[in-house]
């Protein structure tokens, strides 16, 4: 048995916007003006931020997050595997995690069998491979039609386990990436095959193709808050239909976290960053101010049936979590926990006994936060938040999950 | 108003018909039967004044079943010829609107001798260079929480037009409504969304090959589907004329019904 697993995830959001951005720009994604990019600010940028990362394994953090998003200021990786090689470089332990290489953007999948191969090579077997369709927002970066992007999707991701997993070469006689000679080199470092992980916010079709490929899976939304548990219980649910059972190692979730010595200190350390990146990088994702792009009738991905069920509970111009107007509400929406160690600890603890989860992927640099506040926040919660979260979660999983042995192959996290 | 459900190739497909008189087949857009309400509109009432109009609603739309397998104008295409033999229609005239114009004008320029007369409203499905055709989907995201204003900005003459209103209203429209909006959405997007955007960039130089004569109906304000690729139509088409609805945007035969179904049916009679 293991403690609950604690990734550090570094979003790499566009730091420099002015603070009339919100008033004066429409959207922070896709079509935001690029004539805001501001070449002497950015020198350094990058480094600043895999140095964040590479801080991250040094304190003992278990592993690393990246992600793709094009585009935008809420992320500025559209390619998450130069990154992972820079990180296999100068880190040494923790996993490297990619959530994942959005398979519908690439021209063929296969060069992402290739790139995480490589990746997993260059690491020693530290990869651990996120495939995800990407959502609205990306539908517009690469002109990705939606109807078909599940089944192309499911389509690329079992050709690149097939390729990393089969002798090769072999024909890939597929519907949207037929491919005469399929012939990975390298191959994995990993056997059978690195950890695959899916993301997902809570649909039921998701969750199925997870379970049925013995996946782990991700829940990708941010403000789950007190849903979390629900989607665990879903997930479970799932996965017993399909003859499997759930340990908290199958599952993951996103969230966001400021520490620092006091419950007041923290707020007024992070607000600015936390405002920024509520306000800015979710404007056009997560809010309704502009155009939301990240679901809707315009990016048509699931079927008409899932579509009215949807519907039926849609409440128009609801709040998302880039509409909240106070600390108060951002607070109850449990999205980004602020706090002490104690405080923090006391929250997330709550937050593990309840969804039975053991992948935390925490964001701590948030907006435009400075770095020394972002390490300042991640070195407190190495030190005093996740030895706690590691006893209590080791103790309650040994209870709950006694019979889980994580040493064999077909029970660790696939 | 009846209609009724033909089973081609094990799927299902919904046709609509409307009067009495020679076949015209009706092929709908964005602002139309099958894909906004589940009745006619104004405009087909008019239209049916002329004709037996038959209106089958696309792959995926209303109750015709969706079709995975289609990934370009040349699926649809041929899933018209299927539905031509099942509905025995061997000479008819041929309505079509936005995508649905696009269908008309591709099957036209492959089967000009099963057609009498053909008419193009608002008709995506060519390029012109300089005058790419609307992005109707980044148009059809809510903006504000719950606005489809810039979508009826695209679609008519203004987004406070009371028939844009009416047939794409802000918030949550009625649900039946919604998931009809949706599904045109969809097939749309098998068609439109990457490039080629709603085009065919062979179609412009198979138009000389539509021997029917063609009357080519083009809103005033289209914002969706510029006005060059009327003119487009109307030029390459030999025996064609282009006619503008004055004060009317992308969807004419929405916004006016009476002028656009009169326009038709004199046309029709000559």
């Amino acid at each position: 048995m293991k403690p609950v697993q604690l990734f550090c995830w570094h979003f790499m959001a566009y730091p420099y916007l002015d603070k009339d951005f919100d008033e004066k720009e429409y959207t922070g994604w896709v079509t935001v003006p690029n004539r805001l990019w501001d070449n002497g600010k950015t020198r350094g940028l990058y480094q600043e931020y895999i140095d964040q990362l590479a801080y991250a394994d040094e304190l003992g953090f278990d592993g690393m997050v990246l992600n793709e998003h094009h585009q935008n200021i809420y992320g500025l990786m559209p390619s998450p595997n130069l990154i992972a090689a820079a990180l296999t470089q100068c880190t040494a332990r923790g996993k490297i995690v990619i959530l994942g290489n959005l398979l519908p953007l690439h021209l063929n999948p296969m060069r992402v069998a290739e790139e995480y191969a490589m990746l997993d090579q260059m690491s020693d077997g530290r990869l651990i491979a996120g495939f995800a369709p990407g959502g609205g927002p990306e539908t517009f970066n690469y002109d990705v039609p939606s109807a078909n992007t599940r089944e192309k999707f499911w389509e690329a991701a079992d050709l690149i386990v097939r390729s990393w997993t089969e002798d090769g070469p072999f024909a890939h006689e597929g519907r949207y990436f037929p491919l005469r000679y399929v012939n990975l080199w390298p191959k994995p470092r990993q056997k059978p095959f690195p950890p695959v992980w899916i993301p997902g916010s809570r649909s039921p079709s998701t969750m199925i193709e997870v379970a049925k490929r013995g996946y782990c899976y991700f829940l990708s939304s941010r403000s789950h808050g007190g849903e979390t548990h629900r989607a665990q219980q879903e997930f479970a649910d799932v996965l017993e239909k399909h003859g499997d059972k759930y340990h908290p190692f199958r599952f993951g979730i996103l969230m966001s976290t400021y520490v620092a010595e006091t419950d007041q200190q923290a707020r007024a350390e992070c607000e600015e960053g936390v405002w920024y990146f509520l306000k800015n990088c979710l404007k056009g994702h997560l809010r309704r101010e502009g155009r939301q792009l990240t679901y809707g009738p315009g990016v048509p991905y699931i079927p008409a049936a899932a579509w009215r069920e949807y519907l039926k509970g849609y409440q128009p111009g609801r709040k998302l979590l880039g509409d909240v107007e106070n600390w108060q509400e951002l607070d109850a929406s449990q999205s980004i926990i602020v706090g002490s160690p104690e405080t923090v600890t006391r929250r997330i603890k709550t937050l593990i006994e309840k969804a039975k989860v053991g992948n935390l992927l925490i964001q701590f640099q948030l907006g435009n936060m400075p770095d020394p506040l972002a390490r300042k926040s991640m070195k407190l919660f190495a030190e005093k938040v996740a030895p706690a979260l590691r006893d209590a979660s080791l103790t309650q999983f040994r209870k709950e999950y006694p019979d889980l042995n994580l040493e064999s192959p077909k029970e660790a996290i696939q | 108003m009846s209609g009724r459900i033909l089973e081609i190739n094990k799927r299902n497909v919904q046709i609509l018909e409307n009067g009495s008189g020679p076949p015209l087949l009706y092929l709908h857009g964005f602002a139309d039967v099958h894909s906004v309400k589940e009745s006619w509109l104004p405009f087909h009432e008019r239209l049916a004044e002329h004709a037996r109009v038959i209106a089958p609603a696309h792959p995926g739309c209303a109750r015709t079943d969706e079709d995975k397998d289609i990934d370009t104008i040349e699926d649809i295409v041929f899933h018209y010829l299927e539905v031509l033999d099942s509905a025995k229609l061997s000479h008819f005239d041929l309505v079509g609107t936005c995508v649905g114009g696009w269908i008309a004008a591709e099957l036209a320029a492959r089967h000009p001798e099963k057609i009498r007369k053909l008419v193009l409203i608002g008709a995506t499905g060519l390029f012109v260079q300089g005058a790419l055709i609307g992005d109707v989907f980044m148009n059809a995201q809510p903006e504000y929480g719950s606005s489809y204003a810039s979508l009826r900005q695209m679609l008519f003459s203004s987004a406070n037009h009371p028939i844009a209103l009416e047939l794409f209203p802000d918030g949550k429209g009625e649900l039946e409504d919604e998931v009809r909006r949706y599904q045109m959405l969809r097939l749309s997007s098998r068609i439109g969304f990457k490039p080629p955007y709603f085009y065919n960039h062979s179609l412009k130089n198979r138009l000389h090959r539509i021997t029917p004569p063609t009357l080519v109906i083009w809103g005033e304000h289209d914002r969706m589907v510029p006005r060059v690729h009327g003119e487009t139509y109307a030029e390459r088409i030999p025996d064609a004329k282009l006619i503008i609805i004055p004060a009317a945007g992308h969807s004419a035969h929405a916004e006016k019904p009476d002028e656009t179904a009169k326009l038709i049916g004199e046309f029709l009679k000559q």
